[in-house]
């Protein structure tokens, strides 16, 4: 088994306070049998980005409730890109209007999980696209 | 650092070129070998690779350890600028309990250790520990070296949260910092073997709240008897940022316990016995076989466990060159 196919930074972006629906997402993901790494509120795209590098992350998810996504996420990309770090596959949640989706998914976004989002939902993507083990 | 292609890491999957990235200095190249240290497949070829001695002065490999909440993550961020101050560079490798029932781990520690975002002097790992590991992940060791070959001044491991047994970690790093938060124990609580023991220094954590002094206090009436080796023991608080650069003056003159024979014995039967278990996980045809024949030839406990440590170094032994 490649361990490195559990590996996921779930991350607040931003002015964002809003915490209670990572933080249910991050439970959900840890019963499946994920490695989750919680990074904490507030941080810069850049951070963010340096955590994923540090932690080998194979998945980001973002979420953000602060309405800023259009501006935040696609530097977070860009800032992988720069990086090296474009294999890492990028997942948005939040308050996220049904009108924004394209343009997220435009940037890169693989997926986006907007309000009402359920979590058998959620894990079941992570199940879904987990990379095929080496070995 | 020189950005590589974009899809570097995703296509490499052959150690050499990650290798060679990692020793150019690249912290992508780090982050997978670290990864990779978890796998059985790439191990013994880091083994090898990591004997070959590079001429820099090795790191400080510190930890701290003490209960759930006792403060180990806080302080360590707390410590991070200072070390940084002195102009070395740190390295953290940061535990946190990977579940016994899904596999799965909320690694959480770096929330509290916020770095400059554009400082290359710090690297963080958050790494799973899995139950019945005395607090530290799996195959620590091999990160410890590769962090060390990496050029990093400090490595500081974080453990899990731990209780008085969990004295492994003492083993495979310089010195054992104990954080104690206050009135978490009284005179009999210090007598006891233990965890007490490994520590190489004792770290009242919470300094700010009442019952620090005293329990203080307390640690030094009974762990510095008359006759017996001298344990420093400090009082800090992340909170008001007292302490600390006492407790990294006393850090950096901490004697390197890891030179010590006794230390690297122990490190090898702690791999010796990671090499078992992971033959036992592997090899359930083979533990199968033993059981079976355990039950006909009416073998008692100590004979069947015999058996099996003799069934998995044999079935290693026909694998190893």
């Amino acid at each position: 088994m490649n361990a490195s196919s559990k590996r996921i930074v779930l991350a607040k972006v931003g002015l964002d306070g809003h915490d209670r629906g990572i933080k249910v997402v991050a439970r959900a993901l840890r019963d499946a049998g994920f490695e989750v790494i919680y990074p904490g509120l507030w941080l810069s795209p850049e951070a963010v980005v340096r955590v994923v590098a540090e932690e080998d992350a194979d998945w980001l998810g973002i979420s953000i409730l602060s309405g800023a996504h259009l501006i935040l996420v696609p530097k977070v990309l860009d800032l992988l890109r720069q990086q090296g770090l474009s294999h890492v596959r990028v997942v948005v949640g939040g308050t996220i209007p049904e009108e924004d989706v394209p343009a997220l998914l435009a940037c890169g976004v693989e997926k986006v999980f907007g309000p009402g989002s359920p979590l058998s939902d959620i894990v079941g993507y992570f199940r879904g696209s987990q990379p095929v083990p080496q070995t | 650092m020189a950005p590589a292609t974009e899809t570097f890491l995703r296509d490499e999957k052959d150690l050499s070129s990650i290798w060679d990235a990692y020793e150019r200095g690249d912290r992508r190249a780090l982050a997978r070998l670290l990864t990779w240290a978890e796998n059985p497949q790439y191990r013994p070829m880091l083994y090898q690779r990591l004997r070959s001695r590079t001429q820099q002065p090795g790191s400080f490999v510190l930890a701290i350890t003490g209960s759930p909440g006792a403060g180990k993550s806080t302080l360590i961020g707390k410590l991070l600028p200072g070390i940084r101050q002195r102009g070395h560079t740190v390295a953290v490798l940061a535990c946190d309990p990977r579940s016994p029932v899904s596999g799965g781990a909320l690694l959480g520690d770096r929330i509290r250790m916020p770095v400059m975002v554009e400082d290359q002097g710090v690297y963080i790992r958050s790494l799973a520990a899995p139950p019945g590991r005395q607090g530290i992940a799996e195959n620590l060791d091999i990160r410890l070296a590769l962090l060390e070959r990496f050029g990093f001044d400090w490595i500081i491991v974080e453990t899990i949260g731990v209780g008085q047994a969990d004295v492994a970690i003492g083993d495979l790093v310089d010195c054992v910092t104990l954080l104690i938060p206050p009135e978490s124990g009284d005179e009999i609580q210090w007598e006891k073997a233990g965890l007490l023991e490994v520590a190489d220094l004792v770290v009242v954590s919470k300094g700010d709240l009442p019952g620090a002094g005293r329990t203080a206090a307390q640690l030094q009436q009974t762990l510095n008897l008359p006759g017996f080796p001298a344990k420093p023991i400090l009082v800090v608080s992340a909170a008001k940022g007292t302490g600390l650069s006492d407790l990294v003056q006393q850090l950096e003159t901490s004697p390197r316990r890891r030179q010590q024979e006794e230390s690297q014995a122990r490190r090898l039967l702690l791999l010796a016995q990671e090499i078992l278990a992971q033959r036992f996980r592997e090899r359930r045809e083979l533990v199968a076989q033993l059981m079976e024949m355990a039950r006909q030839q009416g073998w008692d406990d100590w004979q069947a466990a015999s058996q099996l440590a003799r069934g998995l170094m044999a079935n290693h032994a026909a694998d190893s060159p």
